[in-house]
């Protein structure tokens, strides 16, 4: 089994569907899929007077998303960011109560926010994104913000950091950069 | 600051858990690709950024300015290079302070000054025994006995690392921000800034005549 937690606010889980999917359909392995709320922060203007940190805060942010760009370009993907990063907790509470197959339910959430720009935070898009994809829940959409918590407490407290975060044979992997030796340990089991 | 005769510069800092896992596979491709790459250092000021903490016997005895959060995501970074560092049959120890590696740092830009060829021998003297709490990299005498270990001559180092390697040291450092670099390893490639391992097989693709499609990042496995 394989469990895979991801963020649809995250571009580095973002990426990681492409990759992460052809190995699942090369191994055929059973996989969760569950959210992990990430802090995805703006690339912060540059200062007349920036400390040491919030300069490298600043390189940082800038780097890893002309990276994002261009790996994702790689993929055939133009990876565009949204003016305002928004809030994805919402769509990812719904995930958590999403029974059955939650692949087409987190594909149509992908495609909203990044190709869309769309709101995951609002109940009408997260309740078109259930409609679109055929999703059956487990609860009603007002009671998904407390599953999102309860999932985040019990992912942080086994140890998540980050998504994509891959668990598999009780070793935890941040990012797709992994995916070579996740396909070691599944190739073994 | 950024060019270079090299097809590759690479910046990475002795104190730095990634860099030391991305020593072995770097130098490998070099090899491999038959190139001498620009290797140079980066001595990184972690507490602008990360806080700071010592520990004493794997005990926190003092942190500044971190969250749980970032405790977190050290601690499984730490975890991460250590498992990758077992993998190249190495020992990774959490360090007990964050260390001021400027001394064998400046042996990076002496090595590259005067013995080119031993610098895979210097990282070999260095990193693996520092990794295993052997070292006291904050000692002039101990980064020495590494250059001799590696078969460098260390006539003059001691001046070099008061004087004109200080300097260039120094020289670096404000320049890295500017030019889009903050952590260690990160790979230069012409107008590619890549910061972290991963990008290893791009590297190779790109040096290698960009035949094909580009890969995606991996940390290689053996």
């Amino acid at each position: 089994m394989l469990t895979v937690y991801l963020d649809f606010k995250s571009p580095a889980a973002y990426l990681a569907m492409t990759p992460t999917l052809a190995l699942i359909e090369r191994l055929g392995f059973e996989t969760q899929w569950k959210p992990f709320r990430t802090v995805e922060r703006d690339v912060p203007k540059l200062g007349k007077e920036e400390t040491v940190g919030e300069s490298h805060r600043r390189v940082r942010a800038a780097s890893q998303r002309a990276l994002a760009i261009k790996y994702a370009k790689h993929q055939g993907i133009d990876l565009r960011f949204p003016e305002n990063l928004g809030a994805s907790d919402l769509a990812l509470g719904a995930l958590a109560a999403v029974d059955g197959d939650r692949l087409p339910y987190i594909q149509a959430a992908f495609h909203a926010y990044w190709q869309d720009h769309a709101d995951l935070d609002d109940p009408q898009v997260v309740e078109g994104l259930i409609r679109q994809s055929c999703a059956q829940m487990t609860t009603d959409l007002k009671q998904v913000r407390d599953l999102l918590e309860a999932a985040q407490d019990q992912a942080e407290e086994g140890g998540i950091v980050g998504a994509p975060a891959y668990v598999i044979a009780d070793q935890i992997f941040v990012g797709r950069e992994h995916l070579p030796w996740i396909e070691e340990i599944a190739s073994a089991l | 600051m950024l060019t270079s005769e090299a097809p590759l510069i690479v910046y990475v800092d002795v104190k730095s858990p990634y860099a030391f896992v991305a020593i072995r596979p770097t130098l490998a491709l070099e090899a491999e690709l038959g190139l001498q790459f620009d290797w140079r250092p980066l001595t990184l000021d972690i507490p602008s950024y990360l806080g700071s903490a010592e520990k004493k016997k794997g005990k926190v005895v003092a942190s500044k300015g971190r969250s749980q959060r970032t405790w977190n995501a050290i601690r499984y970074s730490y975890r991460d290079a250590r498992r990758y560092a077992e993998r190249q049959g190495l020992v990774l120890k959490g360090t007990e302070k964050i260390w001021d590696s400027t001394l064998p740092n400046i042996g990076i830009l002496w090595v590259m000054q005067t013995s080119r060829d031993r610098l895979g021998a210097y990282f070999e003297a260095v990193y693996p025994p520092f990794w295993r709490r052997e070292l006291d990299i904050e000692d002039i005498s101990v980064v020495e006995n590494c250059l001799v270990e590696a078969g460098v001559d260390t006539t003059g180092f001691a001046a070099f690392a008061d004087g004109a390697g200080r300097a260039l040291h120094d020289e670096l450092q404000p320049q890295f921000h500017p030019n889009g670099i903050y952590g260690v390893p990160t790979y230069v490639l012409g107008d590619d800034i890549l910061f972290g391992r991963e990008h290893l097989p791009y590297v190779r693709w790109a040096l290698s005549g960009r035949v094909g499609s580009p890969p995606d990042i991996a940390y290689e496995i053996a």
